[in-house]
Order: structure tokens, then sequence, then C-alpha cells
């Protein structure tokens, strides 16, 4: 993903509102899986129906009973948030299965500081560094109760992901060892890895390979990624596997549309961040509304990531648009729908000259189980093909880096 | 009076060579239930490997055990005793529900999922719309049974015509099966005319005469269970009734949530499985 030369500012109480949204956000999702993992409350009172879960294709009844040592299922998550018409920022989407982009935000601040090295010393630019200290932390304390030194590992799906860079930095960082599921063997319940030096019990997983891939016990039989034995050896309390196995069904995109409400379900409070104004298509009225409307709202499958699969009606052909009439209306719990936002922009450099180009903002944060921690700036996603919408760097976006304290702007 | 069973479950996997490691699931130990005591169970995998359990979903009691040591063949014991009830039969109509009020609980409760079709119930429109036209008019009770007695008139209990992927559909199509596929097509058609209903994981005392002290041999059984105000047992296999000779070991959407034994191994692709089951009657 290429990175844009010219710095993101968010002005520093903006940055504070973002980060309390961000970690309400996070303390809500936890809330939800313990609840869906566990005795269903907020189903049973009626806050949202329990169809949803049922529907889900991500929701994995093989971990059902499962109770991370710490309480923690996320400890990774990645939010996409944009500013609306009015310039707030709301939450477009949820990201707390295995989220990436982190590794950018690492890149793009050490780049920029070693072009510019005056800029931090004058202004104050918090490094990233702190991420990869305050990830190790959060697995460590996700660690079976009694293990004094735990052992943390990442385990990549191999060198053919999209994400294999970030996997190697992230290890690196840390200080930890970058695994394949080939490395990892369960023996008695237990998760070792061979090394050098023979073979190690594992105490942490940190796990960048999806759910469906991790345990052919219990899920596909095929998969040569995972390690048989994972999901019963994390059942017994012997290893901790991060993020959760299962999350997805919590950032399904129609359980999002229910995230306001169990904010105030769960937490008792108000929330910080609101969503971007959408549509379930349960309601046949709805549904039939939003298909003689197609050509005005954007449809996002509910189980995509990475802005797979999303139409965005204004754009698409009539011919488009008919397939996706046809394809909602078979299955409309596969799809939800918002009014499409102008993004806000942000200016690149184009050639030799400075255009503007939509971004969205994709905080991280860190939940040790103690706290949840959110990196300062997150990352900034820029669709650089000028008309071009969506900002996922596998439809061509960008990066920039971003600063929250105002500093880079006035500074210097 | 109920029966006291003794349950002898013998399960042999030959491999075509040797297994390095295997990694295993049993759901072999009954359930306790208003219906049923467990007073005994007991699963083994051969000596020195370890089983522990834990309870699944479902409820199920899942005997979980790896096998770390290169092996060809793998013995699964699993011996339970159980008290079992004769018969309940339909509970007093002031306990059960209307077509609309089973609507109305269904709609968004824990019900849903066992009302929702799965990849081994799913049947075509065609089937659904005889069996709702066939069960135009009857409470939820009678269509249940209605239910039960079309799926044994159309599919004749043959072994070995089907396997345990065989979806309800395929059995349909075939008109032949075993207990497990008139169990799904039972739950298939149940679940099209808006019945919730639950596969049955057990197993059954082949004879109602059996006298106490005579052994049997049994086999792994299964049969549905439906809900219309309370779960309801019916063995479409057997049409007999379910009572003393019925053993409850798990519950689930379909075959694929309770199999008795799940392995996943490194080695040769292949294998032969041998099952036998004893049934004891003791008292």
């Amino acid at each position: 993903m290429p990175t844009d030369l010219i710095p993101r500012v968010i002005d520093a109480a903006e940055w504070d509102l973002v980060a309390r949204g961000v970690r309400q956000r996070v303390r809500v999702l936890e809330a939800f899986l313990a609840d869906v993992y566990g005795p269903g409350r907020a189903f049973d009172d009626g806050v949202l129906p329990w169809s949803l879960v049922f529907t889900s294709e991500k929701f994995r009844r093989e971990v059902a009973g499962i109770t991370p040592p710490n309480g923690v299922r996320v400890q990774v998550a990645g939010l996409d948030l944009i500013r609306d018409e009015k310039g707030e920022f709301r939450v477009l989407e949820d990201n707390v299965r295995v989220p990436s982009g982190v590794s950018y935000v690492l890149e793009n601040r050490s780049a920029m500081i070693g072009l510019f090295p005056a800029l931090p010393r004058d202004n104050k630019i918090p490094h990233a560094d702190e991420y990869p200290s305050r990830l190790l932390a959060a697995l460590r304390a996700a660690a079976p109760p009694g293990v004094a030194d735990p052992f943390v590992v990442v385990l990549t799906p191999g060198v053919h992901n999209a994400a294999y860079f970030e996997h190697t930095l992230l290890a690196r960082l840390m200080g930890v060892e970058l695994v394949e599921g080939r490395d990892l063997f369960c023996r008695g319940s237990r998760v070792y890895v061979h090394t050098t030096h023979g073979r190690r019990p594992v105490d942490v997983i940190y796990r960048r390979v999806d759910d469906d891939w991790l345990d052919p016990l219990h899920f596909r039989p095929d998969s040569l990624l995972g390690c048989p034995g994972l999901v019963n050896a994390a059942r017994r309390g012997t290893v901790t596997i991060a993020n959760g196995i299962g999350n997805g069904v919590a950032d399904d995109k129609l359980i999002y549309t229910y995230m306001p409400d169990l904010i105030r379900y769960y937490l008792g409070e108000e929330p910080v961040l609101e969503n971007v104004e959408s549509y379930r298509l349960d309601d046949p009225d709805v549904l039939d509304w939003v298909l003689s409307d197609l050509g005005g709202l954007v449809l996002k499958p509910v189980d995509g990531a990475g802005g797979a699969g999303i139409a965005i009606g204004p754009k698409a052909t009539a011919a488009e648009l008919a397939a996706l009439t046809t394809e909602v209306r078979a299955n409309p719990r596969g799809w939800m729908a918002q009014r499409p936002i102008a993004l806000s922009t942000s200016p690149v450099l184009a050639g030799e000259k400075l255009a503007p180009r939509p971004i969205d903002l994709r905080p991280f944060a860190v939940n040790d189980g103690a706290d949840v921690w959110v990196l300062p700036g997150g990352l900034t996603r820029v669709a650089l093909k000028e008309g071009e919408l969506t900002v996922n760097s596998s439809q061509g976006g960008g990066s920039k880096d971003t600063g929250e304290r105002g500093a880079w702007e006035r500074g210097g | 009076m109920g029966w006291r069973l003794r349950i002898e479950h013998t399960t042999s996997v030959t491999y075509t060579g040797p297994v390095l490691t295997s990694f295993n699931e049993a759901r072999m130990t009954p359930l306790t239930l208003p219906t049923q005591v467990t007073l005994e169970s007991r699963v083994t995998a051969g000596p020195g490997v370890p089983v522990w359990t834990y309870n699944d979903y479902w409820g199920t009691y899942v005997s979980v055990f790896d096998v770390p040591e290169p092996h060809d063949e793998l013995v699964i014991r699993a011996a339970a005793t159980v008290e079992t009830e004769p018969p309940r039969g339909i509970p007093a109509a002031a306990e059960r529900v209307s077509w609309g009020q089973l609507g109305e609980k269904v709609t968004d409760g824990r019900l849903l999922e066992f009302l929702m079709p799965t990849a081994l119930t799913a049947v075509t429109r065609e089937i659904s719309a005889a069996a709702i036209a066939a069960t135009a008019g009857l409470s939820p009770d009678t269509a249940a049974e209605a239910i039960s007695a079309c799926v044994r008139e159309h599919v004749t209990y043959v072994p070995g015509a089907t396997g345990v992927r065989t979806s309800a559909q395929e059995a349909w199509d075939k008109g032949q099966g075993v207990c497990q596929d008139m169990a799904q097509l039972t739950l298939a058609l149940m679940r099209t005319v808006g019945l919730p209903a639950r596969y049955v994981s057990g197993y059954l005392h082949p004879r109602a005469d059996a006298e106490p002290g005579t052994t049997a041999v049994g086999q792994s059984h299964a049969w549905v269970e439906y809900w219309a105000g309370s779960w309801v047992p019916l063995d479409p296999t057997s049409g007999a009734a379910v009572g003393e000779r019925h053993v409850v070991v798990a519950r689930g959407r379909d075959y694929a949530d309770v199999p008795p034994l799940k392995g996943i191994y490194h080695g040769p692709a292949g294998g032969d499985m041998r099952v036998t089951v004893e049934v004891t009657r003791l008292a």
C-alpha cells in the first residue's frame, strides 16, 4: 500500500473523542461476545433477536463455553471511521476478527520521522513504537493462569498471505517467534512449537489465521494452516488463542446496526460515536424500499471484510443493479444497506500538485483486560485514484501518516 | 416401571497403515434428564490414553482424547448404566400450543435454531409443499404424528443404503435409508410446516418384551423430538413410543451436531470402522 507524503492531522480534542468512542466500542464488543458464547442475556431480554446469531456465518458453536483466562476476546480491534457531512466521526465498521493494517501505521510514522528528523523533536510527534509493547503486554496478560513467563507466538498462514509482512514485522518488534501451522503440534491438550532447541510449550497464540483454518478437527478438515487439537487445548485452558475464535459474529454488519442499543444495554452509556445510518433488510417493507432505491444506496455483504463485495449504487450500471436485486432478494440476511456518505477529503500529492482525495480512519485498540489502549493516530487510508470512493488497499488505496496532536500542521 | 439398561458400545477403527497421531471426540455418554438417569458411564480409548470431557453447545458430554503414539488400530469402549422411563405420551392439552402461539414463540427465541434448515435437512419446495398440504388442519401434535408416519411409509429401512453424509433430500429421493435418514427427513418436514424439531442420538433396546438379565445386540439409534409447548419424542423408524427402551445420548439440529465419533489423523487414507452395541436389561 503506497504512502502519501502529506500527513494528516486530527485535532487533539477531536482525537480524544475518537479514542473514547473506540474504547467504548471495544468494551461493548467484548460484552456482546461474552454474552453470545455465554448466557445470551441480551437476546432473552429482547434487545436483539436470536435469529441474527443463528443465521450468522461466523457464529462458532464450537467455542461456546470457552472462557478466556482474563475475559478478553478482542486483544486487537480495528474500527473504520469516517466523517459525515457535518464533519462528525461515525463508525462504519467494527473489525474484531484479525484486523490488519497496523504495520502501515508503524512504517508510515518511521518513514516520516526518517525524512523529517526534526519533526518529532520540535513538535512532540508521538512515536508509534508503543504498539508492539502494548500488544505483547496484552497477549501476555491473556496467558493461562499460573504461567509466570508466557511463551507467545505469532501464527501466520505463510508467505503467500497479503499481510505476511505485517506478521513478520509484529513478531520481530515484539521479539517473539513467527510460526506456521506446521510448526505447531498438540500433545495431551497442550500446544508445542518445534524450535531449533527442541519442542517448547506455547502459552499464547496471536493468530493471523482465520477461524475456518485453525483446527481441522473442528473446522475445515482439509486445512493445513492450523493445528489439530488447538480448540480443545484452548477449552482445556492450556493455551490462549487471540483474537478469540468466533469473534466474527460481533462484526457481522447486521449486529453492527444494533451497536448503539447494545452500548446502552451492556454499559448503560450513550454511544460516543454514532453509526452510519443503516438499514436492515429483514423487514419486507424496508427490503422493498431498498430494492426500489438501490441506485441511491450502498449495499454491503454482512460478513465481508476489506471492502469485498460492496456495491455502490450511484456508481453501478443498470445491469449490475439488476444482478444485485436478484442476489439481495434471494438472501436478504446476507446484506445491509447504508446511505452513501461523501467521504471527507484530504490533500494528497498527485504528481507534482496537491489534490483532494477521500479518506477514512482506522484506529487500532489493544485490550489487555485492565485497559483498552488506543494507538495514537491510527491508520488513514486514502483513495489514490481520482474518482475512486473505496479506500481499501485491496481496491488500490494508499495510506497516510496520521498524528493527533495538531502538531504537524502549524509547527516548525 | 422403567428399565435399568447396561450399554456396551465398542468402536474399532482399523487404519490401512500406521497412523502417527489422531485427535478424537466421542459423543457416547448418556445424558441425565427428567426422563432418564445415567448411573454410571465411562469412555476409554485404550491403555494409557487419557480421556477428558466437556459439555458442548448442545449440552452433550464430549470425551476428548488424542493418541500420540503410532498406531494402526483404535478401540473406543463406551459403557453406561442408565435408568429409563416408560413413554410419557403427549402432555395435557392445557400445556400444548396452537400454531399461532407456536409462531409467536419461535420467531425470535432460541427455538428458532431448531426450525431453520441445515445442510443435512434442507429439502426442495416440492416436498415441503406436500408436507404442508398433508398436515393442513391438523394440530401441531397430530401433524407431527402424520409426518412421522409419512416418512415411515415413504422410506424403506435398508441398512447400508445410505451413509453418514446422506441428506434428508437424498434419502427421500432414494426411498431407502436407516434411522439417521428417517430422523433427518422427519426433522426436515416438521420444520417446513413450522414445528421446531431436534435430532436425538442414542441407543435402542431391540425388544419390547426383554426380560431382566437378558442381553441383546442393540445399535446406535436416532429419533426426533419436536416442540409444541414442550418437547415430545417420536421414533419415525420404529413407530414405537419412545420410552424405557430408548437411551438419549445427544441432541442437536442434525447428525452433524452429534456424531458418536469424530476424529482427524495423520496417516494413510481409508480404513474400516466396526461398531458393536450390546444392550442388557438389568432390571
